[in-house]
């Protein structure tokens, strides 16, 4: 009897898993970088509709975190200042300036200024600011050198296993209160040392402030 | 290996060609083949040729293509919209609290309602309220859902254009002194609005007010105010009365202020050996009250009198009750022990009538307690104002005579709850302008030519007085939703008088500078003024004219008696569009959006009918045709017909899907008779009704999961330890190591729960609270038909027979029949009922977590079983593994999609709630927890929102200290803040001095299901009975444990495995 199947289909199956397997292993490859938080969220730098400096005004002129994010040691919420506590300042400082006339418009007519979000984590997911920066979590953590940045951007994940990293050893993360807004503050210029003074500080703190930073589901799942 | 062909041979003799053309290889020939294409076919020679095209599409794909694996496919931008200008003292996500208060028909409950970013969410009660202890009750959780109600009447043309014609009206009485105007009112106690009652009298002198509540509690002030001579209302202390005895009153399920009742009866309730209370019921309906009774008398409500007579005729001097004698069939020997049991009581006893039934009763009532010397003790009264306002068979004749010219109707819906000899819709009509202030568009705005939206209480400015008379400011929390008007607003512009602002008519009512003003909003009372109870005496001479009018019926199976009750889920039929109260499942008959005829066992077999067949019923040449239901322990030949249901025109949820719910028994009553009426008929039809019930099975079936002990037996632990099933053999241990032990030393605190039954009676405050606080959905009847009502919190309620009657229970293999039948059984005749709320016991070792296949239930440190939405995936196997079945599956996304079209597909079918209605029903939503979709599997998470809100608290305030343990009484969870019995007791176990430990070490404390040792975190404390030995009815042993003692052959554990053996304990291990 002759062939039935061509003597190229001998081999076909073996090529068509070879196929599937490396098609699946490159989509998964490829969806595990791309399409994480850690790719996908960190250096989102959406464009503001002011353009407003951290550089400058926490940055150069060191205003505090907390004068205009007042509410983050009282709330869950970090509330992105109102058009008035802009003014405090601006109803001199750059009186006429036209990059802050969104600004003015707000304060005068109420209308809010539609700021982009950046920083956002699941409605599921109930985040505390004022559990953190009341007890020694610096901003810097997850915001990064905000008093750098020209326009904000997202540095970190703020994935799950973010947030675990800290929580499993906060001890890492843990700064006297009177440094949380300090986003320069180093322990130590030689980072072997820094780390060091970080853990010894961390250490005692978790333990004398009873930290107990949760790894169970109810801390942020509700 | 491939074969290669030989090549081809040039052939060298023949040429072969194609064309003449290409043999003579012309320079056209040539010019032809060289090209590639024909002319015309290549490139175009004008600027943007296929080639550009290609090019340019190609580019734009790539950059597409790669504009969607770069930046091109980011999440949409979100935007954040922060103030213009901060509120002074705003702090986005922390919620405040607003003193305010829930108006009822004669009190008030005070709150302390829960706002979030400017809108309110949650109502609690106000325990700095001097006569509050902040429970609340089932209307007034519910009554947040009514707030953002999208059938809610609306202005129909603009506000300014209706307030003017209100003007107008004024302006045209005030010519002719208020000559036909009249106003027909709701009752209620504001202060204000007597104010302006009086004003308005004052201002128009013709002009008459009326009130009207179909389901009215004025009777109690009547009855005093008559009893002892002065404008009174009487306010019953069950807290100090030890013999009760109620005639029909439904204390605490609904006859007045039952939070207030449930929290006083509880008090003495709280089983101590010798302090505890004792209640006598003699009733018709199985009631509320009548679930918690010690003993109860089934007698048909027109035969209370006699009861009232016949122990007046033994405790008070020189009553003869001759004219009224006990009919046949009541047991003689019930009544003479109960009033011997209220003589020894002296001052400490106490009776009581209830609403419905007549003068006479309730003034037997009060010679009862004044000559056993309680008036003042057991029963205070305190100084009411009496506005003389006439009802609504009066105001019927006068829009009848063409009096009325202009009616102004506040609240209320006459045109569906009026006494239906007064023809209202048609009477209603005879008014020449007839100008409505309604929540609705209803049955009476059809009959109005002025509708006027009412404000929510919520949104009003306001005040009310309590029952102890304390005045408490209504103020709101959110401005009126749709332009809604106050009743003040209403009163002050119809009366044309100066101040028509309702904030400033409070103020001014009240009297109080800034400071005190300021105080009495943020206390949520104005401070001294409760009323003192004043010193009275009871009148004997009243009593002789309201008995002269005395006949005490027989009912019979001709000649039946109906009793028109208020419904426990609708009242009189105003919460019928809220789909919580209609969904709720009834604290009696565990039904949920109906209602039916409830009639007795024997009175429908006497009748021929079936359980859930229709009849028609037919009373004072009405016919009403409606399904019948067995309730158990009801009296015979009596119906119950539970009012607020059968509405017309109500909104989505009273007309769900364009449909009547339930009956309407309004047109059978009349205005005679508006308590109960006798001479009713019923005729079988032969058609079935399908109901939606919760609580299928009725009987408990002898297990101890209720436990219930008598007074002498507690104090003693092993009373209550003892009623469990037996261990398995080897006793109660683990084959591995529990993993939450390893974590349990972590936990700050632990929580636990402890729930008493003696003191629930199963009102559903909590599971109203349940609902409101975790955003449960409402699924609409055909779902919970099939058992998926979303409920994280439910209440089993269980009948049990007579230790006699179960006895033929047993003989009978009764348990084998099917739960349709239960209805023809015998036992349920006179039955003992218990109640228990039941939910997630959040067990140490729990079934659930071990077999979810993704982790979505896990253990928390603090020994909370939690539940991550996000990661279930539905396998539902947690549910099939919980014992307790309190886990809720959403089948459905119940929350967007439209509950009356659940399964048309999405493609075809537009999937989501009418916009009107998603978008108000989205600011009901606790910001503070979760909205589940479908697919997810839900439960009770003991408040998880409320416990870390508390130690996030506790750690913000701690700051860099050690302070981080939450104080007991900081949390407690929505079921437990709103239980007006303080049934409920949350907090940390770890804590030996917490009050949840501290009731986890009282000796009545016991874990149901403790043979299965999955530890769980909430307990129970045992029911006690509290019987006179003296009793007819009298048994040495709660019902419930007498099963409990056959079945187990004995009280000791090991005696038996499981049920259904009777005899000898058996050895461990034999084969049964």
């Amino acid at each position: 009897m002759s062939d039935v199947f061509p003597k190229w289909t001998n081999t076909l199956p073996l090529k068509v898993a070879l196929g599937v397997a490396l098609t699946g292993a490159l989509v998964t490859a490829g969806a595990w970088y791309y399409l994480t938080p850690k790719y996908s969220r960190v250096g989102y730098q959406p464009t503001q509709p002011v353009h407003f400096s951290h550089a400058i005004h926490a940055g150069q002129l060191g205003m505090d975190c907390r004068y205009c994010h007042s509410t983050v040691d009282k709330s869950w919420y970090a509330n992105v200042p109102a058009a008035n506590v802009c003014m405090n300042c601006h109803n001199t400082v750059l009186k006429d300036d036209p990059r802050l006339a969104l600004i003015r418009d707000s304060a005068a007519t109420g209308k809010p200024v539609p700021w982009v979000q950046i920083h956002r984590t699941p409605d599921y997911a109930y985040f505390n600011h004022a559990v953190h920066v009341t007890r020694g979590v610096s901003c810097v953590e997850c915001h990064g050198r905000i008093d750098q940045m020209e326009e904000v951007a997202q540095v970190k994940p703020l994935h799950m296993a973010f947030c675990l990293d800290c929580h499993r050893n906060p001890a890492m993360a843990i700064r006297p209160a009177d440094k949380v807004t300090d986003l320069a503050f180093k322990w130590d210029n030689d980072p072997e040392q820094a780390a060091l003074k970080q853990k010894l500080f961390g250490e005692k703190a978790v333990h004398d402030w009873k930290i107990q930073s949760q790894e169970n589901c109810s801390a942020c799942h509700r | 290996m491939k074969t290669i062909p030989p090549p081809c041979p040039e052939p060298e003799t023949t040429k072969y060609f194609r064309s003449i053309e290409s043999l003579e290889n012309s320079p056209e020939a040539r010019a032809w083949v060289d090209r590639e294409f024909p002319a015309g076919a290549s490139e175009n020679e004008g600027d943007f040729n296929r080639r550009d095209f290609m090019k340019l599409m190609s580019a734009s794909m790539a950059l597409a293509g790669a504009g969607i694996l770069g930046s091109g496919c980011r999440k949409p931008e979100q935007h954040i919209y922060p103030f213009a200008k901060l509120p002074d003292d705003y702090v986005h996500g922390v919620s405040k609290f607003y003193a305010t208060a829930f108006p009822t028909r004669n009190g008030a409950i005070p709150l302390l309602v829960k706002s979030h970013e400017g809108r309110p969410t949650k109502v609690e009660g106000n325990p700095e309220h001097p006569d509050s202890n902040g429970g609340t009750d089932v209307f007034a959780q519910a009554s947040i859902l009514s707030l953002y109600d999208p059938d809610r009447a609306q202005f129909n043309g603009p506000r300014e254009a209706a307030l003017t014609k209100l003007g107008d009206i004024a302006t045209k009485f005030s010519a002719n002194q208020g000559a036909g105007l009249a106003f027909l009112l709701e009752r209620g106690t504001s202060p204000s609005r007597n104010r302006l009652q009086l004003a308005i009298q004052q201002k128009f002198s013709a002009a008459k007010f009326y009130a009207y509540e179909p389901v009215d509690f004025d009777i109690h002030r009547q009855a005093a105010t008559t009893a002892v001579g002065r404008s009174v209302t009487p306010y019953f202390k069950y807290d100090q009365a030890k013999a009760i005895l109620s005639l029909d009153c439904d204390f605490l399920g609904g006859d007045g202020e039952s939070h207030l009742n449930m929290r006083d009866f509880s008090k003495s309730r709280r089983a101590s050996k010798d302090a505890m209370n004792r209640l006598y019921v003699a009733e018709a309906l199985m009631s509320q009250t009548g679930m918690s009774a010690d003993h109860r008398l089934r007698v048909p409500s027109s035969q209370v009198i006699a009861i009232a007579a016949a122990i007046a005729a033994k405790l008070v001097a020189g009553f003869d009750a001759s004219k009224i004698p006990l009919p046949a069939g009541v047991d003689a020997k019930w009544v003479e022990e109960c009033a011997n049991d209220l003589k020894a009581g002296g001052a400490t006893s106490l009776v009581v009538a209830g609403y419905r039934q007549p003068l006479a009763v309730h003034l037997l009532a009060h010679a009862i307690n004044g000559a056993l010397g309680a008036l003042g003790k057991t029963v205070e009264f305190r100084e009411t104002p009496d506005l003389k306002e006439q009802g609504i068979a009066a105001l019927a004749e006068s829009l009848n005579k063409g009096e009325v010219d202009t009616l102004v109707i506040l609240g209320g819906n006459p045109v569906y709850n009026a006494p239906a000899d007064l023809n209202w819709a048609v009477t209603q009509r005879k008014a020449k302008t007839v100008v409505r202030l309604g929540y609705y568009e209803d049955e009476t705005s059809a009959v109005a030519d002025l509708n006027l939206p009412a404000a929510h209480y919520l949104e009003s400015w306001g005040d009310v007085k309590t029952a102890d008379g304390t005045t408490v400011i209504v103020q709101p929390l959110i401005q009126p939703l749709f332009g809604g008007l106050t009743e003040l607003e209403v009163l002050a512009r119809i009366g044309g008088l100066a101040e028509m602002d309702a904030y400033k008519i409070t103020r001014e009512t009240s009297g109080l500078g800034e400071e005190a003003w300021k105080k009495a909003l943020h206390d949520g009372f104005v401070a001294n003024t409760a009323s003192k109870p004043v010193a009275v005496t009871f009148n004997p001479a009243v009593l002789a004219p309201a008995l002269a009018s005395v006949t005490v019926s027989a009912p019979s199976k001709e000649n039946l008696e109906v009793i028109f009750a208020r419904d426990y889920s609708v009242d009189d039929g105003r919460w019928a569009n809220n789909g919580w109260l209609v969904e709720v499942p009834d604290p009696v008959t565990k039904m949920t959006w109906d209602n039916a005829v409830l009639v007795s066992r024997k009175t429908a077999e006497e009748l021929g009918v079936k359980n859930t067949q229709f009849v028609e019923l037919a009373l004072a040449g009405k016919t009403v045709r409606a399904p019948v239901w067995v309730v158990p322990g009801m009296a015979n030949h009596t119906l119950g017909l539970p009012l607020g249901f059968g509405r017309a025109k109500g909104g989505r949820i009273a007309n769900f899907n364009g449909k009547q719910v339930g009956f309407d028994f309004y047109p059978l009553r009349n205005a005679a008779n508006q308590g109960f009426a006798i001479g009713a008929k019923i005729s079988p039809v032969a058609e079935q009704y399908s109901f939606a019930c919760t609580q299928d099975h009725w009987s408990l079936e002898g297990r101890p999961i209720i436990r219930e002990i008598i007074p002498k037996q507690v104090g003693d632990p092993k009373a209550v330890e003892a009623m469990d099933f037996p261990p398995p053999p080897g006793g109660n241990q683990s084959l591995y190591p529990n993993p939450f032990d390893a974590i349990k030393a972590k936990g700050l605190h632990q929580w636990g729960m402890a729930i008493d039954l003696n003191t629930c009676v199963g009102c559903n405050a909590c599971v109203i609270a349940c609902q409101s606080e975790n955003n449960v959905p409402v699924v609409g009847k055909d779902q919970v038909r099939r058992g998926r009502e979303m409920l994280w919190l439910r209440i089993d309620r269980y009948f049990t027979g007579t230790p006699a009657a179960e006895k033929i229970r047993s003989e009978k293999n009764e348990v084998l029949q099917p739960d349709w039948d239960q209805y023809k059984q015998t036992w349920i005749d006179d039955p003992q009922v218990v109640t228990q709320p039941m939910m997630c016991q959040h067990c140490e070792a729990a079934p659930c977590e071990s077999v979810c296949p993704v982790n979505a239930t896990v253990h928390d440190e603090e020994g909370l079983n939690l539940m991550v939405y996000n990661r279930c995936v539905g396998t539902r196997y947690c549910s099939n593994n919980c014992p307790w079945k309190v886990r809720r599956f959403n089948y459905f996304d119940y929350t967007k999609r439209p509950i009356t079209n659940l399964y048309k597909p999405t493609l075809t079918f537009k999937p989501t709630k009418p916009e009107d209605e998603f978008e108000l029903l989205k600011l009901a939503r606790n910001p503070d927890v979760t909205v589940r979709m479908r697919g997810v599997m839900e439960k009770c998470t003991f408040c998880v929102q409320r416990i870390e809100g508390a130690k996030i608290a506790q750690k913000v305030k701690a700051g860099q200290s050690a302070d981080v343990i939450v104080r007991d009484g900081t949390i407690k969870t929505a079921c437990q803040q709103a239980c007006p019995a303080e049934s409920i007791t949350f907090g940390d176990i770890n804590d030996p001095k917490s009050a949840v430990s501290l009731a986890k070490a009282d000796s009545r404390n016991y874990t149901t299901l403790e043979f299965l040792y999955t530890k769980p975190r909430l307990t129970y404390l045992a029911r006690v009975r509290n019987q006179n030995e003296k009793m007819p009815d009298y048994h040495p042993m709660p019902f419930t444990s007498q099963v409990y003692s056959d079945h187990s052959g004995g009280h000791e554990s090991g005696g038996g495995h499981g049920g259904g053996t009777n005899g000898a304990p058996k050895k461990e291990g034999a084969p049964h």
